[in-house]
């Protein structure tokens, strides 16, 4: 295969991490006032922002209420100088949409959404640099900000972008890692009952290969989860703190 | 912009306070909200700045890119300016909702930008082979919180993040005859800096009552019926003088208004070159081990 | 990543009305002017020593106008102006209903196209409004709208749509003009009429409502202050100022002083705008009348 090696021999990736390490993950949440709740999400070079409008009345058509539940509404867009070309349009080109109904369909199936019949839930996610796992990251960071919202869900939902080459799984790769074509998973989990929300994979695989990714993945979740777990009870107790409590 | 309510025993409560020079949250009629920029946050930008103006937040990021300069100004770079309201600062602007604000703002700045002075000194250094190749800045502005004074807000992170650009230096070797072949300086510390003195900072006015103001959070852009935005440099020069909203001003009025505006954007200039100056020293001093504080 | 781009070329392309019938030039063609070479345009003529400008004006002289109101059938209001060679025609549609997918509002509401004719310019122009005509659309909007008695129309809009035919310079002063006099003459009650004046610094003379060469004409020198346009909208009976907008850089006291040159010229229309008015309505009334005699 042409470019870089993926793993070298001495099991090190490019950017130095062992095959199931993650990258650095920064976050925060509550950075805007005006949204009922937003979060800042780094992991490793991607950075994303997300911020959660609701549950509030159905704006626009009325056509789209749900009689027994709330429509979730969302919008992935990518700041025009987040990758190393120029975009030319920050939103509705054909992998936003993509991006946009994945998206959905992950939080559609997390949400408690039966709580709020005829309602409506605005997830908005932005990414302001992008270095690979793109759409993991999205996900993180709306869960984040789902909770700083205080809407109920059933779990984290985490996510992950996973690879395989040359009978190794990298967990969480980057965008360099990403460009060498290699077998790519992106997976969304609710950790604790260890079930799939969102599973998506590109290029081939041998099914031998394939639970030994899946475990991976599970793995690398779990680990995400035990850090915005983290992130969110020193978020709450900080707050706690602020209002004057000890 | 997210629509706000304002009950008339309010906006009576804000003109009144702004006609004794003392605002709601304890500023004088032209003074600035406290103001925080950071340079060079997004490292696949070739310059980027993110400026928070209380609730107003805006991140803007410069990323250089060859083309072919426009045949009327053979010898000059140029500037593109975008400006995308995202979804995060209000749902209405989701899609194209906030394609009619956005085009507003870029216009505004491609006015600001457009006079002489400012296009020579900036400009020309951008040229690369005279009517062959030259650079074009694409200037994105993503505006993620809007809490008042947006045009405001945007002009000073986008003359940040100029200051901050760099572009990398192109050497032109000239093959005998044929076209000019274009080589990338190795070095990537080897960079162009853009000069921003000539650059203007926005100071929009809004007359609330028989007065006028600076820096209008939401509530008060509710309370004023019509403001003038002015374009002013660093040596209290107007490049760019417009009455926005929808109400009409005494002409005495404008001229009050202009003299205030340029005091106050002479003061603003000369903070943010003081700001600038210190983002510099504190990047070479901290090298490539500076991390941006950005959003956490 | 190739699909998409296509994808968008197409979608592009959809957008655009294409004359399939023409010839289309090479993509890249350009009109010859673009050629032509700022020093080509005689710099120095534009004020002889008699103090006289090159169309025999002096510079605080505004060009002869015409005026005819009720030139299209179909709308409510419509109006033609011409200032020598710059010819605009302005239709007024309305009130009507808003559009079903609006909210209701208490206020009516005005919008403003604003277009150049595609022969009406040295370049062609497209049949799409470009980002200029969109940001001339803003200004006419913002410059109309304090002088409409917006709360008397709830729940309905007034459609205000400007061509212009011929562009010799002046070109948005004389749309605010002829949008005023179309409202006026559609029967929308207004609180004044809005008149506006365009001005040229150039050196040291004002250059009042300045034709295209002279609005062309490059600025003195790079390092140059002091130069440039304005444009004032302006609603003489009250005395406030509706629209204003600045091209160039320039001193506040210099800005200042053109902008009480453009109020100068703008009272200087004012009496033919009365004047058109009274004279379109007199003929009405007198057809008015003849029909009443006939069918006694």
């Amino acid at each position: 295969m042409a470019g870089v090696e993926v793993v070298s021999e001495q099991g090190f990736r490019t950017d130095g991490r062992k095959p199931n390490e993650l990258r650095r993950i920064r976050c925060k949440q509550g950075v805007f006032s005006h949204a009922d709740g937003s979060a800042y999400i780094e992991q490793g070079n991607t950075k994303v922002l997300a911020t959660v409008y609701g549950p509030h009345e159905i704006r626009g058509s009325r056509s789209k209420a749900l009689h027994d539940r709330a429509y979730v509404n969302c919008q992935f867009s990518m700041a025009t100088f987040s990758t190393g070309e120029r975009k030319q349009r920050p939103r509705g080109d054909r992998k936003s949409t993509e991006m946009t109904m994945h998206m959905k369909q992950t939080f559609e199936a997390t949400i408690l959404t039966q709580l709020y019949p005829r309602s409506q839930i605005d997830i908005f996610v932005e990414v302001l640099q992008a270095d690979g796992g793109n759409f993991a990251a999205c996900v993180n960071a709306a869960t984040l900000a789902l909770i700083d919202a205080g809407i109920p869900l059933k779990d984290y939902v985490c996510a992950c972008t996973v690879g395989f080459v040359d009978d190794v799984t990298i967990v969480d790769i980057n965008h360099l890692e990403e460009t060498n074509h290699i077998a790519e998973f992106t997976v969304a989990m609710l950790p604790k009952s260890e079930q799939f929300v969102m599973l998506e994979m590109s290029s081939r695989l041998h099914l031998d290969h394939l639970s030994k990714v899946m475990d991976m993945a599970t793995k690398a979740c779990k680990d995400v989860h035990l850090v915005l777990d983290r992130a969110v009870r020193d978020h709450v107790s900080e707050v706690w703190q602020q209002l004057g409590n000890t | 912009m997210t629509d706000l309510l304002l009950s008339e025993a309010e906006k009576m409560f804000i003109i009144h306070g702004v006609q004794d020079n003392l605002r709601v949250d304890g500023r004088s009629c032209d003074d600035y909200r406290h103001i925080e920029l950071e340079t060079d946050v997004v490292s696949s930008a070739n310059g980027s700045a993110r400026l928070k103006l209380s609730q107003t937040d805006v991140l803007v990021g410069v990323k250089a890119d060859l083309t072919t300069p426009p045949t009327d100004n053979p010898d000059v770079g140029t500037l593109e300016f975008f400006v995308d309201c995202s979804a995060n600062a209000a749902p209405t602007f989701e899609g194209r909702g906030g394609e009619d604000l956005a085009r507003d703002i870029s216009s505004t700045l491609a006015r600001a930008y457009s006079s002489d002075r400012c296009s020579s000194s900036m400009l020309k250094a951008l040229c690369v082979v005279p009517s062959e190749q030259c650079w074009v800045l694409y200037i994105d502005i993503l505006i993620l919180e809007c809490g008042g004074s947006l045009y405001d807000a945007v002009s000073i992170a986008v003359k940040a993040a100029l200051s901050s650009t760099k572009v990398p230096v192109v050497k032109v070797t000239s093959s005998d005859g044929g076209k000019p072949e274009l080589e990338l300086s190795d070095d990537p510390y080897d960079s162009l800096r853009i000069n921003v003195k000539h650059a203007p900072c926005n100071v929009t006015l809004s007359k609330i009552g028989h007065s006028h103001v600076v820096d209008a959070s939401l509530e008060e852009e509710v309370c004023s019926l019509a403001s003038l935005m002015m374009a002013v440099t660093e040596e209290g020069t107007v490049t760019m003088l417009k009455k926005s909203a929808c109400g009409s001003l005494h002409p005495e009025s404008i001229y009050e208004m202009l003299e205030t505006g340029k005091n106050v954007g002479l003061n603003l200039n000369k903070q943010l070159t003081r700001q600038l100056l210190d983002e510099e020293c504190l990047h070479t001093q901290m090298g490539t081990n500076r991390e941006p504080k950005g959003f956490l | 990543m190739l699909t998409s781009m296509l994808t968008s070329i197409t979608i592009y392309l959809n957008a655009m009305p294409l004359d399939r019938m023409r010839i289309p030039g090479p993509e890249d063609s350009k009109p010859p002017f673009v050629y032509e070479t700022p020093s080509g345009v005689d710099v120095s003529n534009l004020v002889k020593t008699n103090g006289c400008r090159k169309d025999g004006r002096k510079a605080d002289h505004i060009r002869p106008m015409f005026i005819k109101c009720g030139i299209i059938s179909q709308a409510q209001g419509s109006v033609y102006i011409e200032f020598n060679n710059t010819k605009v025609i302005c239709g007024v549609y309305g009130p009507r209903e808003f559009g079903k997918r609006e909210d209701f509002s208490m206020n009516g509401r005005l919008t403003c196209d604003f277009k150049f004719a595609t022969f009406s310019c040295k370049q062609r122009r497209q049949h799409q409004q470009d980002a200029e005509e969109k940001e001339l659309s803003q200004l006419l909007l913002q410059s109309l709208s304090p002088a409409v008695c917006l709360h008397k129309f709830p729940k309905a809009q007034v459609d205000i749509y400007v061509i212009i035919l011929e562009n010799d310079g002046s070109a948005l002063s004389a749309a605010v003009t002829c949008g005023s006099l179309a409202l006026a003459d559609a029967g929308i009650e207004m609180y004044d009429m809005v008149v506006a004046c365009s001005a040229r610094k150039y050196f040291n003379s004002i250059l009042l409502d300045p034709t295209a060469a002279e609005e062309i004409v490059p600025m003195k020198t790079n390092e140059s202050v002091d130069e440039g346009e304005m444009t004032v909208a302006y609603m003489p009976s009250l005395n406030q100022v509706s629209g204003l907008i600045l091209k160039g850089e320039m001193h506040t006291q210099v800005c200042a002083q053109i902008m009480k040159s453009c109020l100068e010229g703008c009272n200087l229309i004012y009496p033919v705008l009365q004047q058109s008015l009274i004279t379109s309505i007199r003929k009405s009334l007198s057809n008015v009348d003849l029909q009443g005699s006939k069918e006694l």
